[in-house]
């Protein structure tokens, strides 16, 4: 029984600052992952993370530190605007999830830009 | 037909089937070893044990001819098998092609499994003095989970499968991949992987045969603490690689693939601690059993998680048909080690009475805690885009999360590697609190220097005088211990371990002053102008356009005193016109000066984010020390018998 009690009490006040620093944590920070007909239909407030295929109306400024282009999931396209330097990979064609929100404007502001790594090692796969 | 194809036709042929019949005759070898192996232990049969081990032996033998002839067969450019041509092509470099063994899904499964049965192997060779069941048993659980892989390498993922037309060249590695870092960290993080299915087997073992004792933490203990050596320096090279290759100017994005590789790090750590406990004190038995599964499960979830594609990661590997494969195979891992923990731990626990929680007992139990705690934290967040989207709207956390919920636990960790060093086994008392005037005199003096140098974010303030606490405590083992410099010789094991901590508090500097303190701009420059980032000044000098075999590059010159950086950019056209970026860093003393060319453009400019990165240098410095200490402390030390030596303690339960 002490046996119990010496693991017990010092598991339960780990767990339970741990489960408080979880709790506070996600629910300041956690953003909802969507498409963009799903940003389209229904926008929840705060930063959102956006997936979609990047169009070929790509627009470079700024000396190529600020761009805008069109993101497009099957269905509903938005135009998204970024600063910075933009991923290796990004190309059209290309998946990105942008980090962000939609202003009233009706364009995306991206704070962050992720591609989709190349599959670690493959380019893709062989047709034969 | 002329003979020189027909040569290579039969070549491509006898690879591709030699190697498919060395995995299938492996999986054979290998479950009649898991079966027979479970039934002579079950019999206590001693002559039919040794042939169970055997057959892992020739299971062993079989990954390993597998393993020659993918390899025969990739630097002999064998386009008529699918892998070789996928991963590779006639003008990567050998070196690179040779890689190309892990550089792809079925091939890394073959690396894995290949580390599994030497690494397993080597652990049964000695295991007889561990009592017939025991090792029985061992051999058992290492040949089922060595069969399972080659079940899944020989029927659902294999590296051997033929093209029906052989190609002329194949088609290359990703150009991101082209780099001396794709050498070595993916075997360095996949060894690490596969060494800690031995101590989960011998665990398992235990449990099975019913021995409360400590022999299998003895006799894994070299195993353990190799995987452990691995998982830190795959975690650095990983972190190393991002920061020179990627250029995004950091080392660590809190992405999944990250996660899944830090948390069996993090468990292996608080089972390197709590074994500890358990060798020199006799506690927390249940406890380590619970570890060691609870850190191999978590390998297996890495492997699902990285290879199935469920949760939204920068890294999209290629999903295929292993995810319910490795889904399976967790399920199974759980419910038999859940099981075997429900029925054996509750007569394993010996009740002792409760330590003092001013001990060194006492810390390692908070220790272990709040590092299954961070376990929890990371675990959380790697797999919240999963449980969000079964209820409804799928959400994602990022790096803020991690920041606000795992710093707070790194911090307390950083405290106890402070204090816990200091502590004595037992209980405290007033000797023990003088000792540590030291430690805390350190903290307090930079906390004091921290604070007149204008530093007022809590973060920092919290991690660099404890990191310097925990540097100061370390020194006066040290200091005591050059009183009798033959200690130093005759416990090296535990001065290694503590100068492994030194590492991992210069680690801690060098992250914390890298996050806290990192500076970046952005900047276009044209031929002439200069950029001031933190104190340093960069001079743009021009910029040049190269044309080469296979891409074209634009470099830029600036001059940074009397040096010259060149960061680059490479566009690579037969890859649908694929940027790759060559970032340029200079160190120095204090701080990484890290540029990264952004574009150039027509009329002579360019543009470039800067970034200053203080005490980057420290974290590899740091992984170096740490890796030092391991090897000093444990390379050339004596194995411990522990049948013989623990005879007398041996506890065996009814089976």
């Amino acid at each position: 029984m002490r046996v119990m009690l010496s693991w017990g009490l010092p598991a339960g006040v780990v767990a339970g600052c741990v489960g408080y620093l979880i709790y506070t944590a996600s629910g300041g920070s956690a953003e909802y992952y969507v498409t963009v007909s799903q940003l389209r239909a229904n926008a929840p407030a705060g930063d959102v993370r956006v997936a979609g295929v990047v169009q070929n109306d790509v627009q470079k400024s700024d000396g190529g530190l600020h761009i805008t282009f069109t993101e497009k999931d099957g269905t509903a396209s938005m135009p998204v605007e970024y600063t910075g330097t933009v991923p290796d990979i990004f190309k059209p064609g290309i998946t990105v999830v942008a980090e962000g929100r939609l202003g009233s404007d009706g364009v995306f502001h991206a704070r962050t830009l992720l591609a989709k790594c190349p599959s670690r090692f493959s380019t893709q796969p062989y047709t034969q | 037909m002329p003979v020189a194809l027909l040569d290579a036709a039969l070549h491509a042929v006898i690879l591709g089937y030699l190697g498919a019949g060395a995995l299938l005759a492996g999986l054979v070898m290998g479950g009649f070893s898991a079966l027979l192996s479970f039934w002579s232990g079950w019999r206590e049969n001693e002559t039919l044990v040794r042939v169970g081990r055997r057959a892992f032996y020739a299971a062993a033998a079989m990954t390993v001819l597998a393993g020659v002839i993918l390899e025969a067969a990739l630097l002999t450019h064998d386009f008529s098998l699918a892998y070789v041509a996928e991963h590779t092509d006639l003008s990567t470099p050998i070196a690179l092609v040779a890689a190309g063994f892990y550089g792809g899904q079925e091939g890394s499964l073959l690396y894995w499994t290949l580390v599994l049965a030497l690494l397993g192997s080597a652990s049964l060779v000695a295991s007889a003095r561990l009592g017939a069941r025991l090792a029985a048993y061992a051999a058992g659980v290492l040949a089922a989970i060595l069969a399972f892989f080659l079940f899944v390498l020989a029927v659902v993922a294999s590296p051997f499968d033929l093209l029906s037309i052989t190609p002329p060249d194949g088609l290359g590695l990703n150009p991101v991949l082209r780099d001396g870092g794709m050498l070595i960290h993916p075997p360095v993080v996949l060894a690490g992987f596969a060494s800690f299915a031995i101590p989960f087997s011998f665990a398992c073992a235990a449990l099975l045969a019913g021995r409360a004792d400590s022999a299998w933490i003895m006799h894994t203990r070299r195993f353990a603490l190799l995987a452990w050596s691995l998982q830190s320096m795959g975690l650095l090279l990983g972190m190393w690689w991002a920061y020179h290759v990627l250029g995004w100017g950091g080392y660590w994005g809190w992405d999944p693939v990250e996660n899944v590789a830090l948390m069996p790090w993090l468990a292996t750590t608080a089972y390197l601690h709590s074994s500890q406990v358990q060798e020199q004190r006799g506690r927390l038995r249940a406890w380590n059993f619970g570890l060691v599964i609870t850190a191999f499960l978590l390998v297996v979830f890495g492997t699902f998680i990285v290879r199935s594609g469920v949760v939204p990661s920068v890294h999209t590997f290629a999903v295929s048909a292993i995810g319910p494969w490795f889904l399976g195979f967790l399920a199974a891992c759980m419910i038999f080690s859940a099981a075997l923990l429900a029925f054996r731990s509750g007569a394993i626990a010996v009740a002792k009475e409760a330590a003092p929680p001013l001990s060194r007992e006492g810390a390692f139990v908070l220790q272990n805690l709040l590092l299954i705690g961070l376990v929890a934290v990371v675990m959380w967040g790697t797999i919240l885009p999963l449980v969000s989207g079964l209820a409804g709207a799928e959400r994602v956390v990022g790096a803020p999360y991690y920041e606000r919920a795992a710093a707070p636990l790194f911090a307390v960790i950083l405290g106890l590697l402070a204090v816990g060093p200091l502590l004595p086994w037992r209980q405290a008392g007033g000797p023990t609190l003088r000792a540590l005037r030291w430690p805390a005199v350190a903290a307090a003096a930079v906390l004091v220097v921290t604070l007149v140098a204008g530093e007022r974010s809590i973060g920092a303030l919290v991690a660099i005088p404890l990191a310097a606490g925990a540097a100061a405590t370390v020194l006066t083992i040290f200091a005591r211990a050059a009183r009798k410099p033959q200690v130093l010789v005759r416990r090296r094991r535990r001065y290694g371990a503590y100068l492994a901590h030194l590492g991992l508090v210069v680690v801690v500097v060098g992250i914390a002053a890298s996050h806290f303190w990192q500076q970046e701009k952005d900047v276009t420059l044209a031929p002439g102008q200069q950029v001031s980032v933190a104190g340093y000044t960069l001079t743009y000098i021009g910029s040049d356009q190269r044309q080469l075999a296979d891409h074209t590059e634009f470099g830029a010159v600036m001059r940074f005193g009397d040096q010259t950086l060149e960061p680059s950019r490479a566009t690579y056209a037969g890859l649908g016109g694929q940027a790759l970026t060559h970032v340029a860093i200079t160190t120095t003393p204090v701080a990484d000066v890290y540029v990264v060319l952004a574009q150039a453009n027509e009329d002579g400019s360019a543009s470039f984010r800067v970034f200053v990165n203080p005490l980057v240098t420290w974290i590899w410095a740091g992984g170096a020390i740490i890796i030092l200490g391991v090897v000093l402390g444990n390379v050339g030390q004596r194995i411990p018998v522990p049948e013989l030596a623990r005879r007398r303690q041996t506890v065996t339960l009814p089976a």
